[in-house]
């Protein structure tokens, strides 16, 4: 019983404090908000002269003004006992706009707490009067009871700032960042199907692959050992054999082609410029790898990056009578690029079976993927996927 | 005999061309294309076409459809089909009105050269040729509701030759029995699949596949 007693005494002191200890430190951070407004603004100012510095200058405010934001969202939820919201995905404007909203609660805040301060003053003059016995004990109570009713009025008013605080931070920076997570969803929804799409065409490539190339090759082999197998004449059977040997050679190649179209399993034991030059040596236009990647990048960006090289390889050597391809491969901050050009006649299709394929592929992995082709050339596809 | 030839492939068709010349054949005309398919029968008038059934313009069926005009047209012409899957469709559609002078054989099956000529020659003969494969499939996709379980082994290899367009004499070579005794499993069939004995040999298989194939 006394126990219980305690435990609620504990949370009522709790529910006052924490809110009120979160509006005393929400006047402290607004005030280094306006600070740290009006400093960035001067800066922005000051730089105007230098366009380049000055577009600097911004993105440096915007990446600091969403720290004290974030800092800002775990002070609020601290102090209405909540775990911490996600960082925010708020626009820069956003976040100054809610930086120089904050100066609201934080004003009134100092007010209630100006308040309560000066009413803690008076509750000790008067206690101080009342043990120094200048103060009747009638007169005592009616201050208590008055008093009293002033700090329950104080103590309404500050978890009404501490309201206007959460309420500001919910409509600027938490509501934004609600619309962002269902656009991110559609976005996965539409590049989910994508890739399904993008998986059954290739299959089908694949299918085409095998029966057009492999099998064919196979039964004209078939059919030439058959006619071998049934001359009469042995100088005509052994060059049809000879001509089947050559066919089986050609069927090899046919194979080890198709299989790594099908999947580039050499990725697993050597790098991606490697892989890719192999892929150039057997190309019939020739190419130009240039690599420049530090740190080897995951599977299963290797393995997009791998399809579009050979793509394009295999799409200028059918249609763009080009005497040279360039692939580029770099990486750029947290971003991988390659641009593969070529000095063919351009004009390629981007609606194309194979371009949409790797298009969705790449787009599966939150990359962009353009393809550049005017008629007469030239044509560069750029893919740039991001590397964690 | 005179042969017109379609296959996209220029590699197929170049080494069937080549194998029909090495067995004496004349091969009249040999294209890639539906259209060209029909052009060429027109022009030339050949005994035997031979045709794949996926080529362009479509790249899907071209060639069936092609087949089905040819035995609509020209009725004295035979038709040899080459497959890439076995398509129950296409086998009941080539054989939907006679079976005489036609056949639908899987493409894998021109590299057994043998069979491959064996077929040509039974289409030629105005008989009917139809794949092993395709017969197993047509066989193997009834055989759970129809009078069909009530063959014996025996019986279902009598009719698997039979509906591939075997002779009775062929039959009874190739599984080493007399020809009296093909005759009479051939009776036996026909009376547990309910067929009439009064059709002719080629409309018997007609009717026994158009049966299966329901």
């Amino acid at each position: 019983m006394a126990e219980r007693a305690a435990h609620g005494r504990r949370t009522w002191l709790a529910a006052v404090a924490r809110p009120t200890a979160g509006v005393v430190l929400g006047v402290l951070t607004g005030l280094a908000e306006v600070l740290f407004l009006l400093l960035a603004g001067l800066a922005v100012i000051a730089l105007s002269p230098a366009p380049a510095a000055r577009r600097r200058t911004g993105a440096t405010t915007v990446r600091y003004a969403r720290r004290i934001a974030d800092w800002e969202q775990h002070r609020l939820a601290v102090s209405a006992s909540q775990p911490s919201p996600p960082p925010i995905q708020a626009s820069g404007p956003r976040v100054l706009g809610y930086l120089a909203a904050r100066l609201l609660p934080a004003t009134l805040g100092l007010l209630t707490a100006g308040l309560l301060v000066v009413g803690a003053v008076l509750a000790a003059i008067v206690v101080r009067a009342f043990v120094a016995g200048t103060m009747t004990a009638a007169d005592f109570l009616l201050q208590g009871l008055i008093g009293a009713a002033l700090l329950l009025v104080n103590l309404q008013a500050i978890a009404s700032v501490a309201t206007l605080d959460r309420w500001l931070a919910r409509g600027l920076l938490e509501s934004h960042t609600r619309a962002a997570l269902q656009q991110r969803i559609s976005e996965l929804t539409v590049s989910r199907a994508r890739v399904l799409t993008a998986v059954d065409a290739e299959r089908q490539r694949i299918e085409r692959d095998l029966h057009d190339g492999l099998q064919q090759h196979l039964v004209a082999l078939g059919m030439l050992l058959g006619r071998a197998r049934r001359s009469r004449d042995p100088d005509k059977a052994s060059a049809l054999v000879v001509q089947a040997h050559e066919d089986v050679q050609r069927a090899i190649d046919e194979l080890r082609d198709v299989a790594w179209r099908v999947y580039p399993s050499a990725l697993d034991h050597t790098t991606l410029d490697e892989v890719l030059t192999m892929v150039a040596q057997r190309s019939a236009t020739p190419v130009k790898i240039s690599y420049d990647v530090p740190v080897r990048p995951a599977r299963p960006v290797e393995t997009v990056l791998y399809f579009v090289a050979c793509e394009a390889i295999t799409n200028t050597t059918k249609h763009a009578r080009a005497t040279l391809i360039t692939i580029e491969i770099e990486k750029r901050d947290a971003r991988i690029e390659m641009r593969v050009r070529d000095d063919g006649t351009g004009g390629a299709d981007p609606h194309g079976s194979g371009l949409q394929g790797l298009a969705r592929r790449v787009t599966a992995l939150d990359g962009q993927f353009d393809l550049h082709s005017p008629p007469g050339g030239p044509t560069t596809i750029r893919a740039v996927l991001p590397c964690a | 005999m005179r042969i017109v030839l379609a296959e996209d492939s220029t590699l197929l068709r170049e080494g069937l061309a080549r194998l029909l010349a090495d067995e004496g054949h004349q091969v009249v005309a040999a294209v890639a294309d539906a259209d060209q398919l029909v052009t060429a029968v027109e022009q030339h008038r050949p005994d035997v076409v031979v045709t794949d059934v996926r080529m362009p313009p479509t790249n899907t069926d071209d060639g069936l459809r092609v087949a089905l005009e040819i035995r609509r047209r020209w009725p004295d012409i035979a038709v040899l089909v080459l497959s890439q899957y076995v398509e129950k469709r296409y086998a009941a559609k080539l054989l939907a009105d006679r079976s005489e002078g036609v056949g639908y054989v899987l493409k894998d099956r021109v590299a057994q050269v043998e069979d491959f000529l064996d077929a040509l020659d039974r289409v030629a003969a105005g008989s009917t040729a139809l794949d092993p494969e395709v017969v197993r499939q047509l066989i193997s996709a009834t055989s759970h509701t129809d009078p069909l379980n009530r063959l014996t082994p025996r019986e279902r290899d009598v009719l698997h030759h039979m509906a591939q367009g075997h002779t009775n004499a062929a039959i009874a070579e190739r599984l080493h029995v007399s020809q009296s005794a093909v005759e009479k499993h051939v009776n036996a069939i026909f009376d547990k699949l309910d067929l009439t004995h009064a059709t002719g040999y080629s409309r018997r298989i007609l009717a026994i596949l158009q049966y299966l194939g329901s």
